[in-house]
Order: C-alpha cells, then sequence, then structure tokens
C-alpha cells in the first residue's frame, strides 16, 4: 500500500546515523568458524535447559537445549559436529551462562560435514494458525529486535489482537542489519509477517520503518495487504510503545503489553525467521549481524551462527583499522561494551561495533547543571535526573517516585543528551535492581 | 585490542553539547551586550566586565584551593589542586562574573563589583556545593546584595546614573498620572516622536541603565544565538515577556483618570529596564530553574506576573529581587509538578480514589 507518514510524540533524540558505512554493504555469508560456544541464555526468561552430553555428535540444527518453562526458547546447533565442552562463563552482560562449546572437527581428525546435512523439521504447507504457533515454539525463534522476548509467547496473546505491526525502524545509529534484510528479503519478510498474522488471527499488518529508508519503503509498497507508514528520523522510533503510538495512535498503558492495546509486534528479522521456519523448517541458529564503526577495517552485514565467537568475526571484517576505545555488542544506544573479544554471539545481537576514540565518548562525569534535557528528549515523558539524584543519595523509593523508573524503557536518550555526562542509565538499572530487591524483601 | 578499552553502560555514543560547551555559548551570547555596554558607557563599563569576571574566578579557584587543602602541608600538594581546578573549571564563574557585571550600573565603583562577585561566587554558588548546586542565581544576588550594602552610595555620589534610569524615565510620568505629562513622553501614534521614544528604548541610545541592559538589539541577537545553539528553549524568553508585557500592560492602565488600554504602552514597559535581559538570560538560568517543562511554564508565568506587579508598586527595577524570590519556590515546583510519564491514564487514579 502508498506509504503514509507516521505521527509525532515528544522527545527522542536526533544521533548521527553513521549508517552509511556499513548500509551499501550487501547481506554476505561467513564462512562456517570452527568453533561455536553457544550459550542457553538466548532468550529472555529462563536459561534452556542442556540435552546434549559431552563428546556427543550433532547436526546443524539439531536441537541441543530444550525450553525450560514458558518464557524461555529452544537453542541449536549452529553447526555440525562434537560437542567438546559444556562450561559456565560470564557472559558480555556480566551474569553467568552455560555455554555448550561446538568443535566442527571432531577429535579424531574427520570433520562432521561428510556425516549428513543439516537438520530441517518437515516444511509446513498452507498451515494451520495452532501448526504455525507451534512451528514457532519449535524452531526457538525469539524477537531478533534486541530484547529476545520468545516468539512462540508473544503469538499467543491473552487479550483480543487486530493488528500486527512489523518493526523496520532500525532506529539505533550504525545498526543496518534490518535495512539490508528488508532491501534483499523483503518477499520473505511479506510472507513471515502474513504467517505470524495467520496465527494471532489478524488480517492488519502495518510496518513502521524510517524515513532514511527511502529504498526499504519503496520495497514494501507494491504489496496491498502491507500498510507501510513512514517514522520520522527519531530516536528511539523503535522502542515498542513508540512505535505502536505512531503507526496507530494507541497509547499502551503504563505496565502493560502491547496486546492489551490489541497490537502485536515483530521485528522484520523476526519475520523472516518465521518465514524459514515454517517454509524450510529451519531453526533459529542464524542470522544477520551489522560489523561497523570506525574502528573495523570492513564493515559489513553478515549471515552469523549463533556462537561465533567475535575474535572470528573481527578477523572476517579485516580486523581493526584504528586504536579502539571501546567494542560494543548490539547497538551503540543500547548495546554492551565488551572487555575482550571472548565473547559469542547470541541469537539477539545485532551489530559488533568498534568504536574508536572520536566516536566513543568516555568524558568524566561532571556536576549535574539541572538542565533537565534529559527530561526533554525522554520518549517515556520521565524524570532522569531525579533518578539519579535520589539513586545517589542511596533513597531508591525517591527515586522511583520522582524519576518514574518503573516505566523506563533504557533507551540511552538521556545519557546521550547529557552535557554533563552524568551516568543516568546506571543509576536507572541500580534503581531497578535495588527496587526488586525491596520487593523481595517485604514479600 | 589493548588495556585502552573502556566498559560502561550504554549509550556508547554521546551528543556534542558539554556544560563547558553551553557555558562558552553564553559567553558569546553575552559578548554583544558587553560591546554595547562599552559603546555606549565607555571603557569604564569594560573595566566592571573584566573586574567582575576576574574577581568571579579568582574567588572560585581560591575557595576550591582551599577547600581541597591546597594550603595543607605547605602547599606541598598546591600544583596538583591547581590542575585539578583547572580540569574542573567549566567557565560556570565567567558567566556569572559577566552577567553580574552587565546587570550594574556603569557608575558602579570597582569594588562593589568585587565584593558582589565574592558574594555570588564564594557564598552562593560554592558554599553549597559549586556548580549545580546553588538554590539561587548567583549573579542575580551578587546583584541584590552589592544593592543593598551600597544603597547608601547609590543615593548619593556612586549611583548617580540610576540603575532604574530607563524605567524611571516611563515609569515616574505614570506616577504622576497626569494625562499631559504622559502625552509629552509618549505621544499619540500619529507622531514620529513616539517611534524615535521607542526605538530609542529599543537600541539603548540616550537611555540610562545598566551596562548590559540597555540596548536591547544586542540581547535579542544573543536570544537567537542561543535558540540556535540549542542552549535555551525558544518559548521562555518570549513567554515570559509576553506574560510581563501583558500584565503590566493591563496594570498600567490604571494610571489614567479612566481606566485606558493604549497599546502605545505596552512596548515600553518591556524595552525598559533590565526586562529582556533577564527573560533571556536568568529566568533561562539551568540550574535556577524547575526540572520539567510543565514546571518552567509555571515557573515563567508566576515570575513574570509578580515581576510586572513589584515593579508598578515599587517603581524601581527588581527584576533580581524577583528572581532571587522565585528561586526559593523551585524546590517545591519540582516537587508538585511531575510529569506523568507516557501511556499514564487518569482514570486508574479515579478508580484509586474511590
Amino acid at each position: 500500500m502508498k506509504a503514509v507518514k507516521g505521527k509525532l510524540y515528544f522527545g527522542g533524540i536526533h544521533p548521527k546515523g553513521a549508517k552509511e558505512l556499513s548500509s551499501s554493504a550487501s547481506l554476505e555469508v561467513m564462512p562456517l568458524p570452527e568453533v561455536v560456544t553457544v550459550s542457553t541464555s538466548q532468550s529472555l526468561g529462563k536459561p534452556s535447559t542442556v540435552i546434549v552430553e559431552k563428546g556427543q555428535a550433532v547436526k546443524e540444527g539439531e536441537i541441543i537445549a530444550k525450553a525450560d518453562g514458558a518464557i524461555s526458547s529452544n537453542v541449536f546447533a549452529s553447526v555440525s559436529g562434537t560437542v567438546t565442552d559444556i562450561k559456565e562463563g560470564v557472559g558480555a552482560g556480566g551474569n553467568r551462562e552455560t555455554y555448550i562449546v561446538i568443535s566442527r572437527n571432531s577429535p579424531d581428525g574427520a570433520t562432521a560435514e561428510a556425516e549428513g546435512g543439516a537438520f530441517r523439521f518437515p516444511p509446513l504447507d498452507n498451515p494451520t494458525a495452532e501448526e504455525i504457533k507451534t512451528r514457532i515454539f519449535d524452531c526457538g525463534i525469539v524477537g531478533l529486535g534486541g530484547a529476545g522476548f520468545p516468539t512462540a509467547v508473544k503469538v499467543a496473546p491473552r487479550t483480543p489482537v487486530d493488528t500486527l505491526i512489523l518493526n523496520g525502524a532500525e532506529c539505533e545509529p550504525y545498526l543496518t542489519c534490518d535495512h539490508r534484510l528488508m532491501l534483499e528479503k523483503t518477499d520473505e519478510i511479506v510472507r513471515g509477517a502474513r504467517l505470524i498474522a495467520k496465527a494471532i488471527g489478524v488480517t492488519n499488518i502495518i510496518i513502521g520503518i524510517e524515513a532514511n529508508k527511502p529504498d526499504a519503503i519503496a520495497k514494501f509498497e507494491p504489496y496491498e495487504d502491507i500498510k507501510v507508514v513512514i517514522l520520522k528520523k527519531q530516536y528511539p522510533m523503535g522502542g515498542e510503545k513508540q512505535l505502536i503510538y505512531v503507526t496507530t495512535g494507541r497509547r499502551v498503558g503504563l505496565g502493560k503489553l502491547p496486546a492489551d492495546s490489541g497490537v502485536i509486534v515483530q521485528n522484520v528479522a523476526t519475520a523472516y525467521s518465521v518465514c524459514e521456519a515454517v517454509e524450510l523448517g529451519k531453526p533459529l541458529y542464524e542470522r544477520v549481524i551489522t560489523v561497523s564503526g570506525k574502528g573495523i577495517a570492513q564493515p559489513k552485514n553478515l549471515w552469523v551462527r549463533v556462537g561465533t565467537s567475535v575474535k572470528d568475526i573481527v578477523e572476517y571484517c579485516g580486523g581493526e583499522s584504528e586504536a579502539l576505545k571501546k567494542a560494543v555488542l548490539g547497538g551503540p544506544m543500547t548495546g554492551t561494551a565488551i572487555a575482550n573479544y571472548d565473547t559469542y554471539t547470541h541469537k539477539t545481537t545485532s551489530g559488533i561495533l568498534l568504536f574508536t576514540a572520536k566516536e566513543a565518548s568516555a568524558d568524566e562525569p561532571t556536576p549535574c547543571l539541572n538542565c533537565g534535557k534529559c527530561a526533554d528528549v525522554c520518549p517515556m515523558h520521565l524524570m532522569p535526573m531525579n533518578t539519579a539524584f535520589y539513586s545517589a543519595e542511596g533513597d531508591f523509593e525517591a527515586a522511583a517516585k520522582y524519576g518514574n523508573v518503573s516505566a523506563c524503557i533504557e533507551c540511552g536518550a538521556c545519557e546521550y543528551i547529557c552535557p554533563a555526562r552524568r551516568p543516568l542509565i546506571q543509576a536507572i538499572r541500580k534503581t531497578k535492581a535495588e527496587l526488586r530487591k525491596l520487593n523481595q524483601e517485604r514479600k | 585490542m589493548d588495556n585502552s578499552i573502556v566498559i560502561s553502560t550504554p549509550p556508547h555514543v554521546k551528543a556534542k553539547q558539554t556544560t563547558k560547551s553551553i557555558m562558552l555559548d553564553v559567553v558569546i551570547a553575552l559578548l554583544p551586550c558587553a560591546i554595547c555596554g562599552l559603546v555606549y558607557f565607555g571603557w569604564q563599563a569594560l573595566m566592571l566586565e573584566l573586574v567582575a569576571v576576574a574577581s568571579c574566578v579568582a574567588s572560585e579557584f581560591v575557595y576550591f584551593f582551599i577547600a581541597n587543602k591546597g594550603f595543607s602541608n605547605k602547599c606541598r600538594d598546591a600544583k596538583a589542586v591547581c590542575l585539578r581546578w583547572w580540569k574542573q573549571f567549566d567557565l560556570t564563574s565567567v558567566v556569572t562574573g559577566l552577567i553580574l557585571a552587565l546587570i550594574l550600573p556603569p557608575a558602579t565603583a570597582w569594588y562593589v563589583v568585587i565584593i558582589g562577585s565574592i558574594f555570588a561566587i564564594a557564598v552562593v554558588k560554592m558554599f553549597f556545593g559549586g556548580t549545580g548546586k546553588n538554590l539561587v542565581n548567583p549573579a542575580a544576588t551578587g546583584r541584590v546584595f552589592a544593592f543593598l550594602c551600597f544603597a547608601a552610595i547609590a543615593a548619593s555620589t556612586a549611583y548617580t546614573a540610576p540603575n532604574f534610569g530607563a524605567l524611571m524615565d516611563v515609569e515616574s510620568s505614570f506616577v504622576s498620572s497626569s494625562a499631559t505629562n504622559l502625552a509629552g513622553l509618549l505621544p499619540s501614534k500619529g507622531d514620529p516622536t513616539s517611534n524615535l521614544h521607542i526605538l530609542d528604548l529599543f537600541l539603548g541610545t540616550g537611555v540610562k541603565g545598566c551596562i548590559g541592559e540597555t540596548c536591547k538589539l544586542a540581547i535579542i541577537v544573543g536570544y537567537i544565538y542561543l535558540c540556535v545553539r540549542n542552549v535555551i528553549k525558544w518559548w521562555q524568553p518570549l513567554l515570559f515577556t509576553a506574560v510581563f508585557g501583558l500584565t503590566a500592560w493591563l496594570m498600567g492602565g490604571f494610571f489614567y483618570e479612566k481606566y485606558t488600554l493604549d497599546i502605545a504602552l505596552f512596548l515600553p514597559n518591556i524595552l525598559s529596564g533590565g526586562v529582556l535581559f533577564a527573560a533571556v538570560f536568568m529566568f533561562t538560568d539551568y540550574v535556577t530553574s524547575p526540572k520539567g517543562v510543565i514546571g518552567q511554564l509555571v515557573y515563567l508565568i508566576v515570575s513574570a506576573i509578580v515581576l510586572a506587579l513589584l515593579r508598578y508598586y515599587t517603581h524601581i527595577e527588581v527584576a533580581s529581587f524577583v528572581i532571587l524570590l522565585m528561586n526559593l519556590f523551585i524546590p517545591y515546583f519540582d516537587k508538585f509538578l511531575i510529569r506523568k510519564p507516557f501511556g499514564f491514564k487518569r482514570e486508574k487514579v479515579q478508580k484509586e480514589g474511590k
């Protein structure tokens, strides 16, 4: 359908996109790494339960860890090979994770690929809603936008839903993986979206794309059943609540899910993997990752297997080009800074960014000026400076009351704009953690 | 990858604007006013500006030096303390000094300026914790302090060019409330001298007043610069001036035997005295204004009305006093005017009420 302009909302920032670094690099399949290290914490909720043993041979696409409970996801072997180790480790975010190490070379020297192709579920032809939902769960699909909420839970809403929104905003600077996917896999994304829509029983599909991707907008316009909404280039346009508001005009209440407003939001990459899962029976063990930043020799958009080490990816992209200041897993606004390259990609890793000192600011914080810029840009209309002020004093309840921390989506806009370089997100996370502790104590 | 790598919470990219760059922008925006002071009032004005800036920076440095134990152990750490001071120096004291000089009359004695500066920086700012911690506007407080301490001098010699000169010109005629007197000052619209009067007030030519407050054109240039550089919100000075002008205009109507509202009386109120300067440079001060947009709106409207009323009853320029007064209410603005988050629904509150 002809593209229409989305609504506007108060707040938000306009960071330098820096997408030109990698936006022209076509999707490229990275050669299989020798070793993959797959974490069992691939989604929100509980880590999956390991069901393979050390020394066991696994095929590509074979399930190696089963979902544990409702909010969890299946994890698959991303290469064929032998499980050489099952170890505990600390993830990039600082939490303990269990890793399953799969080596393509079995100890006796023979490569495992000779033993047979990849594992696939049987492809579904014209599936029912129930079949799609089961397949989404079986294939371990999670939201690929970054949060990693299991898609199987999302497509089974408790309240009636009338709209499916595809998130093609990609408002984070630097990242271009969704952009390239929309350009090169348009039809698959649309088919995946139709499948999700069928699973949740809606016909109204909206895709929101930021105005800085006119080529992607043009690609989606020919589809008659998809409503294309052009979003203003503004961060965080791709935040769930903001996206719902600008595309449909609905406000999701505080502490409510989008489904409560009759909307389901899915990332375009998620729609693509749903399409693959249903039509090809391929589980989710591969995704597009943007490798960018001034610190990398060749910025690329790569198909990367889950569990590939950052080191392999950086080496494939030509290594570092300049002295680094920061290495980030994910987007520059919400991603995790990593200390070394011994970190492994997850289903939710959307980018690997190597920043030089010029790009990544590491200024010392100066006293708060009380300028209120953080409140002006907050897309949730909160008061981050109050949170920072009270949490520094240790009064976390006042921090929550005057800063409204519970509604914070941790988009990072406040800290981006802060002229005094205050660590606001850190204060907000600390307050959230302390409040959780306080609530538990009360119980 | 080497050891110089930094780990922190997101976001990993930041905006260019820093505290220092904001303060530099304010200094640049104040320069037209400072230059106009030099043009209209001569070298004395420039000297006062320099003295004020120097004594503000110096008093900040001395306070920092003492507070950081620069004198202990026979000044052993003096160099390190100086370096630390330079590292944290963010031009706020330069801004304070410049504003303080610009809101003083050109005939002020140099020692009055120094005393005002020391009070503004040491007592108002540093005692409360330095940049960002002061409760009230340092420059306004320094000026009020100087004014109250040296009122005697003001009455006799040093203040012969009255600090409220321009305002007196207009409003003393209001006080007399005689139609003829007023007509002499503000003739009917058809008369070209009427426009000249407004133009004089606007450019500050031949008008008595404070160093930086007389030339409104320079203030407007500074205002545009601050807006372009995204330092202040464009609507703040406009809202303040509009509300002030409206209130003063309505009040001004009472001066006549019969209540009249002449549109020609609207501009002189705004253009006289330091209202415009305060609106652009002082009511928009980050540290001493409420945090949220709603708070700022209410704060500016209330301040404008209070200023207009006080001015009407006292017949002197009270902008600094009003700033000082209203600053004290800011914690209440911050406490009671909290923004509602996106997606907040009012009916929720009503349910709880039942």
